[in-house]
């Protein structure tokens, strides 16, 4: 067993029933900061589902494409007939050039009224196919991609304070634990120190602990993301929000991730624990 | 004979300014057993800090075994530090069998488990402690403390042991035994320093050489 590994080994040996409590909260509570990042990744439609959504999403405008061989006069004509209809909010000739470049010709961006049925909305498209130089009717609805995620604001607000408030509650409770370890620790610190070990020694002994609490957490949401993944991956008839967790690439994807990030976050806890050993109650001499 | 410890015109001041070192000059050979004696706060443990590389230096010379201690690189310092015994005052054992504080320190040390086992077992054998090989160091008598503390210092054949009060503490009769450990001690370890704020117990032999610091200077030799 090389120096590190047995003084690695001696310093878990330190760990007490406090300590061990502190870095138990610590482990958890960077689980909790990791299931609240990895939900942000997985409570969001599949693409069937934002397929459909598509479908359902509102209308924003029709675009009635004007065939490029009607004159001015013509185009004023239907601009005014067009206008006059009730189930029009507004309407706007456009260059049809502004939103294609290889287009030529011009369209009306037509806003139909509000809240317009569906009937309603068919008969007006009827119409406007009817009237002459119309080439074609484009429906434009809102972007998809606004309305993709299922979580409310409410939930999305939620999770971030739960980000906040486990990042901060984890090194807090680390600070504690790495205390309580090394008060433990202090006389094997103070032998090392006395008898000629690097720094850098104590150093990666701490990161390495820090990295190790990190690394659990990220294993412990690999497993519970896994697990999860297979109850979601049974269910017949499964609700919109665990679409996400049916897919196997997406849960592997987010655990790797979520395990770097672990192994991040631990070493920042290790970092924490580095600070404390500066204190004059580990130096070798009175 | 060869010099051990070279130390020349070293002055040091505390963080407040109070000079604590004072044109300190001091010779030590190699084999020699010599003892720093002085009141509270004459500088000794801070000599000893130094000669021990735990202290940086601030102004003048210090040679340990030919290596002058102001110009060496951190690595080198390192190097240099594992081959020091050092005891420092009131140094308390860590909360393991007196076995195991040496098994410790020589596992950091880079020793083999096997290797790191029959040095401890002959530490323990040269200072008299090898019955209580397997208590707690922290039920350790006085004298025992001060017996583990000298076993640790010496467990990796150090070529220099710096000893800061050993009799601290401890009966007339008790401070005789540290003597004679330290004489049988010496028997294998050639160079040892002894920091004491006297008087010297009866035991120490009178043809070792005493040093005297007083208000942070040498004064007598």
């Amino acid at each position: 067993m090389s120096t590190f590994l047995y003084v690695f080994r001696e310093l878990l040996g330190a760990i007490r029933a406090r300590s061990a409590l502190s870095f138990l909260l610590t482990g958890l509570l960077l689980f909790l900061f990791l299931a609240a990042v990895g939900t942000f990744f997985l409570i969001v439609p599949s693409n069937a589902a934002r397929e459909g959504g598509s479908a359902a999403a509102p209308l924003e405008a029709l675009h009635v494409g004007l065939s490029p061989r009607l004159s001015s006069a013509s185009i004023d004509g239907l601009y005014l007939e067009i206008r006059e209809r009730e189930d029009v909010k507004r309407i706007e000739f456009r260059f049809a050039q502004e939103l294609d470049p290889e287009a030529t010709g011009g369209l009306f961006a037509i806003e139909p009224a509000a809240a317009i049925a569906a009937d309603d909305l068919a008969e007006l498209t009827l119409y406007l196919g009817s009237l002459n130089g119309v080439t074609d009717i484009v429906e434009v609805r809102a972007s998809a991609e606004a309305n993709a995620s299922p979580l409310p604001l409410a939930a999305r607000i939620g999770l971030l304070l739960v980000i906040v408030l486990a990042a901060a509650g984890s090194f807090w409770s680390a600070r504690r634990g790495y205390r309580e370890l090394l008060q433990t620790f202090a006389g094997e610190i103070r032998t090392m120190r006395l008898s000629g070990t690097a720094e850098r020694t104590l150093f990666s002994l701490l990161m390495a602990f820090g990295v190790l609490v990190g690394l659990l957490a990220g294993l412990m949401l690999l497993v519970v993301l896994t697990l999860l993944h297979y109850v979601a991956a049974a269910q017949a008839t499964p609700s919109a929000w665990i679409e996400g967790l049916r897919s196997g690439g997406r849960v592997f994807g987010v655990s790797l991730g979520n395990l770097f990030l672990g192994l991040l976050l631990g070493a920042l806890v290790g970092l924490l624990g580095t600070s404390l050993i500066h204190s004059r109650e580990f130096d070798p001499l009175p | 004979m060869a010099v051990m410890i070279q130390v020349s015109e070293l002055h040091h001041s505390s963080e407040d300014g109070i000079k604590v070192l004072e044109d300190v000059h001091l010779r030590v050979e190699q084999g020699e057993l010599a003892y720093l004696v002085g009141q509270a706060s004459s500088g000794k443990s801070l000599l000893l800090g130094l000669l021990g590389t735990h202290v940086p230096p601030q102004r003048g010379q210090i040679l340990v075994h030919g290596r002058n201690v102001v110009r060496l690189s951190p690595t080198r310092l390192l190097d240099l530090r594992r081959r020091i015994g050092f005891l420092p005052q009131g140094a308390v054992p860590m909360p393991r069998t007196v076995q195991d504080n040496l098994m410790f320190k020589l596992r950091t040390l880079g020793n083999y488990p096997e290797q790191a086992e029959e040095k401890a077992i002959l530490a323990l054998e040269s200072t008299g402690l090898i019955r209580q090989q397997g208590t707690d160091a922290l039920e350790l008598s006085s004298l025992d403390r001060v017996r583990l503390g000298v076993a640790l210092a010496i467990c990796d054949d150090p070529l220099l042991l710096l000893i800061d009060e050993p009799f601290e503490g401890l009966d007339p009769s008790e401070r005789d035994e540290v003597c004679d450990l330290l004489e049988r001690i010496h028997t294998g370890h050639p160079t040892i320093l002894v920091a004491t704020r006297g008087p010297l117990p009866e035991a120490v032999r009178s043809d070792h050489r005493v040093v005297t610091l007083s208000d942070g200077a040498v004064t007598g030799i």
